[in-house]
Parts: C-alpha cells; structure tokens; sequence
C-alpha cells in the first residue's frame, strides 16, 4: 500500500512541476509565470529600482557613463565611436530588447515561430517580398564596401549580445515569458532587418488594382480620376524652383501594350492612406529669434513599446541627441550642436510588377527577350512553433522574386508576378544616419544622403549657420512616363528600368526664398522636373494647410511650431463640407426645423477643427465616409482589386461635375447625379450617429475615432490604451487617427545652443510593467512635450541614475 | 515539532534559495527535506505547502506594494480575472500545492525505507 501511496505522490508532484512548465495552447507556463523570483511580478520593477552603478562591458577601449534623465532618456558618454554604439546596443537591448527582437522576426517572416500557424501566411508573403534576401544583400555589400561602417554595427551587435548574455529569468522581458521562447543572438544581418522593415512599412504600390481599373475604366478615365498632378499641386520642393541640370532621356517606347486580363489575386495590404509624416524648417528671416527652427513629426503605426526610443550620444567630437530605431545605429530623427534633420516619407512608385512566363511546371527557366532564362530557387523554411516546419519554395527571376503564384493568393496556374523593388538593392542606409549624427554643414548632410537608397524620404535640413534645406532621397528608377503604373510583361526588355535617376538629380532646394521648406507625403515636385514621377498616395491636405500656415507666419517661435505640429483644421473637410451641405440645402432645411436639424446645425456652425470634445467631425467624417463609398459603389463591389480614387479627386467630382456619369450606379433603374449620393449618405449618416449615441453615450470627435496606441501583440490587451483622448485625424497636420498618428514629434531651435523638444505616444521602457512605459502618453495627446536639450556629462546626482560601463 | 520544523526549514529554503532556482529545484529540495525530516505524510503535506505557498504569496504582495506597478492588474485583464488580488491567491495556490506534493513525495519516499512493525504470534 505505501508503494502506492508514494507512486502517487510522485506521480502528482512530476507532473505539476512538469505542467505548469509547458504551454497549453494559448495558456502560458503558469508556474513559470508566477513564480515571484522568476516570473511576472519581477517585471513589476521600473528601471530606477533595478539600477546598477557599475556594468561590465568587454570590449570597451574606456569607460563609458551613461545618465539617465528623469524621463529615463540615457545620455551616453563614451571615448570613440566604436565604444558609442557598443555601449548603445547594450542600452537599448536593456529597455527594448523584446522589441527590437520582434520587430527583426516580423521583417524576416519568422511570426510563426512565436505565435504558430496562424502567422504562416504573413510569414510567406514576407519572404515572397524579399524581405530577408534584401537585407543579406546589404549586409554583404556593407561588409564589402564599407568595413568601417560594418565594425560599428558588429559593435552595436556585441553590446546587444552581451547583455542577452547577462539576462537572468527575472530580467527576461515579460512578453517572452507569456508567449514562452527565449531571446536569440543579434547580429548585423538583424539590424539590416530593420531597416527593411522600415521599407516594408512606408513603401506600397498598386500597380496590380490600377491594371484592373485600366481594364475596367479605360485609359482617358483612368487618367480623369487618377491625374498624375492635382489641380493644387504645392508639392515638397517650391513649384518655382529652377532645375540647373540636364537631365537624362528616356523615351516611352513605341508599341507599349498593357496587360488587358483581369487580375484577381489577393494583393497586399498597403500603408493607411491620409496618414504620414511632416517636417519643416523656417529660416532665421522668419523666426522671432533669427535662427532656423526645424519641426518634424513621422506618423506611423501607434505602437507600444513604442517605436522610437530617445537617446543622445555623445563622443569627445559630437553630441547628438532625438529618436533612435531599437535596433539601428545612432539618431534617425535628431540634433547635433550644429546641424538638424528630420524625415518624411516620400512617397513614389519603386515597386513594380512583371508577369512571368515559365517554360514549364517546374519553373527552372523563364522567357525574357523570346529567350529561356534559368531561374533560381529559394526555399524558405519557415519554422511553426509547436507544428513541422513549412517549406515554401520561392522562385527568382532577374527582375525579383515571383511573389503571387498558383501556391500563394493567386487561383490561376498562369499566375506569376515578380516583384521589383529598391529595397533589393544593395545600399547602406544606416551610413546616411551615422553621417548625419556628426554632420556639421549643409554639405555633410548632402554627402550622407548620397548613401541613402529606400524608403525613399524627404529630408528636412537646418543648420546653426542659417541654412535650411530639403532633399528628397532615394534611389529612383529613370522610367518612362506611365512605366510600372501597371503590371509589365516580364519578357519584354523594353519594360525594364533602363538606369536610375542620378541622386544630383533628386529634387532638393537650399535656402528658398519663401523662408521655409516644408514636406507631408505629397507630390514631391511640380510638372516642370524633368523626370517621370508617380505614386498612387501623394497627400493633397496636410500640405496646403501647411504650406498656407507657413507662409502667413513670422516672428516664429517655437511654441508657435509646438502649435502648428498639434494643428486640428480638416482642409478636406472644410473643402467638401460647404458643397455636400449646398447639396442638400441644409440652410433651408435648418430654417424648415425639419427632424434632425440639430446635426445640421452642428455641421454649419463648425469651424473645421477636430477637437477631441467636438461633434461635428464625427458627423461630417460619417457622412463623407458614406458618400465615397456610395459614389464609387460600382467600383467598390467588383470582385477584382482596385483603388478607389481619392478624397480630393471626389470633392472636385461632386463640386464641379453634378451630373456626371460617374454618379449614376448601374445597378439601378433611374440616373442618379451628385445630390442622390449626397442625400442618401447624409441618411445612412444619422442612423449610425442614432447608434452611436445609443451604444457610447455621445458621438464626440474622441469617441468616434478611438484613437488606440496598441502593444505589438495586438492581443495583449490590457498593455495597450484604447480611447486616448486627443483630436486631429487622417489628413490633418495633427494626422492622429484610430490607429496612426504623430510616432515622435521634434521642434528644435538651432541657436548657438539648440534648444530642443520632443515627445512620442509612449514610454523609454519596453516593459509593462515599468513606470516608463506609458509616462509620455499624456503629454503626448495633450501636445506638451519634454526638454530635449543637450546635455554635458553633470554631476550624476543631477540624474534618475547613472550607470558606468567599465570594459 | 516536526511540522514546525519542516515549515521553517522550508521557508527558509524557498526564501533564501528561490531567488537563484527556479521552483522545479526548489521542489526537488523540499522532498529530500522531507524526507531527511521523517515526518508523516499529512504533516509534511500541509508544513512544506504552508510554507512555500505563504512565501511566494508574500513575496507576491512585498513586489506590488514595493514598486507600486500597474503590470499585477495588466496580467489579471490578461488571464480572464476581475481583480489582480486574485493573482496573490494563484500565486500562494500554486506555491502551496507545488510545495505540498514535495513534501508529501518526500515524506513517503522515507515511509518506503521504514521497517515493517512485527506482527502476529511472534509479537509480545
């Protein structure tokens, strides 16, 4: 009976510590989880009560201080360069370890690994894209070509590695003990990685929906609703501007024919239209101080951890400080004692598609020139946590990689599209970043950009010597007007990119006339640059309200560029609004008091700004998202993809065009025109403010839009913060909507001192559980922000701590 | 006695130890404790479960109230529960049972090495 007994016993006590070591589905190791030394709650300490004095670093020439601020920014101190981002990988990797990892898994197609199958379809188009083959392309090219640039990125990977090294249980970020996988070595290919994802981010196309739409609209409409410039261009460079340069020729070739079959893949998902970033800079002529004062505010995904990380690094030859990329080299958006820059993405098509013939089922060779072309194969194995490993074979042309095929969103065997895209080539972004933390002049700057190929950006310039500038860098394919607006035939030479647009060549202007230099997401230039410039996103709202704001300011300050940054008019709205309200004749109606003349009242008394308190956005956003897709209805139910035009051309359509055909749906018996659409969205508009009133209480701007600043992991819920009171909204120089938004806003002031703010939706701390993972986020939405200044190596009692890494 | 010494050797053991081990050693220390102790099986059961359970629950409650963090609340909104007061109770729960069952292994392991008491005509 006692053998029993102890069997038993046994048995129950092997298999609960064995159990609550596992992961059951979704459940987490429960044991592992709440064990108090090792999991959870030892992630309730905050960075303050965990510091240490002294690390020890190997590999350090010298010491290096690192003082952390009240805000936990850490201001590091280091002899040379190698011992900088040496010291700043480690740093990093101590506050944003979990996510640095992940976000280099995402853009390596390895989701899977940590969440399962559910991810390998995302995991397959990631690599279809030739996200991990760009990124051993460029680390190959930098080992290669720049071996001192590739030492300092070993040396960030080391300083990384070291301290994944140190890492006990406890330390362990928290989302590794939830989801249960342990973190892996870094290396440079990692931090290449992230710059593709970056690309991956900001850089979509739709050369695939805008074939259907040729074959659906035909080219002279296509060309009405998609115009490659808007009636009111005010694009990045001035319209003004003289180009002293003789441009390269490209001639369209004759005989060009456009695949005419209809498209009916799944295509990729593409960056959120009406959000994107600004970045300006004033000279000294306009500001009330006489230096230049430079403002940028990316927007990007509202994430947490959040996405940028606040450092400043500091050698005896420089001191730079703003937003670093976990994970990248040195400042991305920033500061020195001499120079400021900031980014904005450029948007324009450098991805572009070609239909594959293949000889045969087994894809070995490709026709190109009437010619039988061997390909290449890639397998990727794409491990499955808790399941086999799938295996998708990845077939190479000389154009790129065959992403849509009879295997992968695509029905019909013929079905082989190649994409080809900038961020393949070989290049050395992070070069331009680590160039421009040590710029001191407008040359510098123009020399560091000439290492910058994708996502292509505007970069915004000033300098303590009063110049400011704009460049806008990437390396840009020399096409031909209307090349890889659609899907090309991957046979025909005559539809290759034949060069690229030498970079002397990229639109850029110093110290315009008008005082300023601005960029948000729209045309890059106006009609007169010689080159062929095209995307399908180009804003056409927040640059005209910021260019008009510009040019009537003076005596600029920089709580006046604080202001500007957190600006709420709706320039589309107050555009569409009169016209829709004109339609309806709401004037009329009001005085009528017909039911629902409260709504009407609120939309005519609204002054166009998108408070978060106020009702009137909500109403008009409801109303204008109805009226769009009740005027592109026909287009909007096709089965196959395609774009929809956009806000500005529809408002042009419904102002000037009333009766046009383009209103009349097919699927009715009557003609409808302007005012039909504009009636019946104006319906639908009310029965949802009625539900909403209803299921939230109040219709306010803050309620409708939800702004949301949500963790990596959009299931973990209660580490993310729903409704975030603060107004502005997609296509407002304040472009926070539901789930995009102002990532990292800087103004800095280039004195003989640079004065300098900054602010993201966020924290320094990529833990949960830390008083700094969310300390910015109120401050954020309020539009306050926290000082940036530079700062000399002080008294450490001054700082939160102060850490010295000892080698 | 023997209880009483078995609780406080054990909180000794999971306070002092737990910080460098994780708890599948912990356990595989509280049986050999256990045993060592000879104390039956109930004793044993209820002195290593009191005593790693009340350790880890007080543990537990000294983080939150030492950092004040919010992150107890997070990971009750995560794990499906209403307040993060019941994630001390799963914490002192789980401690309790892992620490029961290792005692009770223990103790039983010792049961097995004991001589059988005589029995029958022979015993006087």
């Amino acid at each position: 009976m006692k053998y029993i007994s102890f069997a038993i016993a046994l048995i129950i006590t092997i298999s609960l510590g064995v159990a609550l070591s596992l992961q059951f589905g979704s459940i987490p190791p429960l044991g592992k989880l709440l064990d108090p030394n090792h999991g959870f709650w030892q992630n309730a300490y905050s960075e303050d009560q965990l510091a240490k004095e002294e690390i020890k670093l190997s590999g350090l020439s010298s010491s290096v201080i690192i003082q952390y601020d009240e805000n936990l920014i850490p201001h590091i101190f280091a002899q040379n360069e190698l011992d900088l981002y040496r010291a700043q990988g480690y740093v990093t990797a101590q506050n944003r370890l979990w996510q640095m990892e992940f976000q280099t898994m995402a853009a390596a197609g390895r989701i899977s690994e940590i969440v399962g199958s559910m991810a390998i379809d995302l995991d397959r188009m990631t690599r279809r894209k030739g996200m991990p083959f760009a990124a051993e392309q460029g680390i190959q090219f930098l080992e290669n070509t720049d071996p001192e640039t590739f030492k300092l990125v070993q040396a960030y990977a080391d300083g990384v590695n070291q301290y994944i090294e140190s890492l006990t249980d406890a330390r362990m970020p928290i989302e590794y003990k939830i989801l249960n996988y342990r973190p892996e070595k870094w290396s440079p290919y990692k931090s290449l990685l992230l710059l593709k994802y970056m690309a991956d981010m900001l850089v979509g196309d739709r050369d695939l929906e805008y074939t259907n739409l040729h074959t659906i609209l035909g080219p002279e409409l296509l060309d009405k609703l998609f115009p490659l410039f808007p009636e009111e261009n005010d694009p990045v460079i001035e319209a003004d501007k003289t180009w002293d340069f003789t441009p390269l020729q490209v001639t369209k070739p004759e005989g060009v024919v456009y695949p005419n079959d209809s498209i009916f893949v799944k295509t990729m998902p593409q960056p959120e239209p009406g959000v994107g970033s600004n970045n300006w800079a004033v000279a000294g002529s306009k500001s009330a101080s006489g230096n230049p004062i430079l403002a940028n505010d990316p927007h990007l995904s509202l994430n947490l951890p959040s996405l940028w990380y606040a450092m400043q690094l500091t050698t005896p030859n420089h001191s730079v400080k703003g937003a670093t990329l976990p994970g990248a080299l040195g400042i991305i958006s920033g500061f020195n004692e001499n120079i400021a820059w900031g980014v904005t993405n450029a948007t324009r098509d450098t991805r572009d598609w070609y239909a594959i013939t293949f000889k045969n089922d087994d894809r070995t060779e490709y026709l190109y020139n009437d010619q039988w072309i061997q390909s290449t194969f890639r397998i990727e194995e794409i491990k499955v946590k808790g399941e086999a490993s799938y295996f998708d074979t990845v077939v190479y042309t000389h154009h790129g990689p065959v992403v849509y095929d009879q295997s992968f969103r695509a029905e019909r065997q013929d079905v082989n599209f190649a994409l080809k895209w900038t961020a393949h080539l070989p290049s050395n972004e992070q070069k331009t970043f680590l160039l421009l933390n040590k710029g001191k002049s407008h040359e510098d700057y123009i020399a560091a950009l000439d290492h910058y190929t994708s996502p292509a950006q505007n970069f915004v310039f000033a300098s303590q010597s009063g110049d400011i500038a704009m460049k806008v860098q990437g390396r840009f394919p020399l096409k031909w007007e209307g090349q890889g607006k659609f899907l090309m035939d991957g046979n025909d030479p005559k539809m290759e990119w034949k060069d690229f647009i030498p970079i002397e060549h990229n639109a850029a202007t110093l110290n315009p006339t008008r005082g300023f230099v601005s960029s948000a997401n729209q045309h890059s230039v106006d009609p007169s640059y010689p080159y062929y410039v095209f995307d399908n996103s180009f804003e056409h709202y927040r640059n005209r309200r910021l260019n008009q704001r510009l040019a009537e300011m003076n005596q600029i300050t920089i709580a006046d560029m604080m202001e500007l940054q957190f600006d709420n008019f709706h320039l589309h709205a107050f555009e569409a609004l009169p016209v829709m309200m004109n339609y309806i004749q709401a004037d009329s109606l009001i005085n009528a008091g017909v039911e629902h003349v409260s709504y009407l009242k609120d939309l005519a008394d609204w002054n166009f700004f998108t408070f978060p308190n106020q009702t009137a956005p909500t109403l008009f956003h409801l109303w204008w998202r109805y009226l769009h897709r009740s005027v592109w209805e026909d287009l909007r139910k096709s089965e196959l993809p395609v774009v929809l035009p956009n806000n500005y051309q529809t408002v042009k359509l419904l102002a000037n065009e009333p009766n046009s055909s383009l209103f009349d749906k097919k699927t009715t018996g009557i003609i409808e025109t302007a005012k039909d659409h504009v009636m019946a969205s104006f319906d639908s508009m009310i029965v949802q403010v009625k539900k909403m009133e209803q299921d939230k209480g109040d219709y306010t701007w803050a309620n409708q839009k939800n702004t949301t600043i949500q963790h990596l992991v959009p299931n973990f819920k209660s580490f993310s913060y729903e409704g975030v009171y603060t107004g502005g909204g997609a296509g407002i120089l304040n472009a926070t909507s539901e789930r995009h938004g102002a990532s990292w806003r800087m103004v800095v002031e280039l004195g003989e001192e640079p004065e300098a703010f900054g602010i993201y939706p966020g924290g320094q701390s990529g833990n949960p559980g830390s008083k700094y993972y969310d300390s910015f986020l109120k401050k954020w939405a309020n539009g306050e922000y926290v000082n940036f200044k530079l700062k000399k190596m002080e008294n450490s009692q001054t700082s939160l701590f102060s850490t010295t890494l000892k080698p | 006695m023997k209880f009483t010494a078995l609780f406080v050797l054990t909180v000794l053991l999971v306070l002092f130890l737990g910080p460098y081990f994780s708890y599948p050693y912990l356990m595989g220390v509280i049986v050999i404790l256990a045993y060592l102790m000879a104390s039956n099986g109930t004793a044993s059961f209820f002195a290593s479960g009191l005593a790693m359970g009340l350790v880890w629950l007080g543990k537990a409650i000294s983080i939150s109230i030492e950092t004040g963090s919010s992150l107890p609340d997070k990971m009750a909104i995560l794990m499906g529960m209403e307040q993060s007061n019941l994630l001390w109770v799963a914490t002192g729960v789980l401690g309790f049972l892992l620490g029961g069952f290792s005692g009770l292994t223990g103790a039983l392991l010792k049961n097995l090495s004991k001589p059988k008491r005589p029995q029958g005509m022979y015993r006087y």
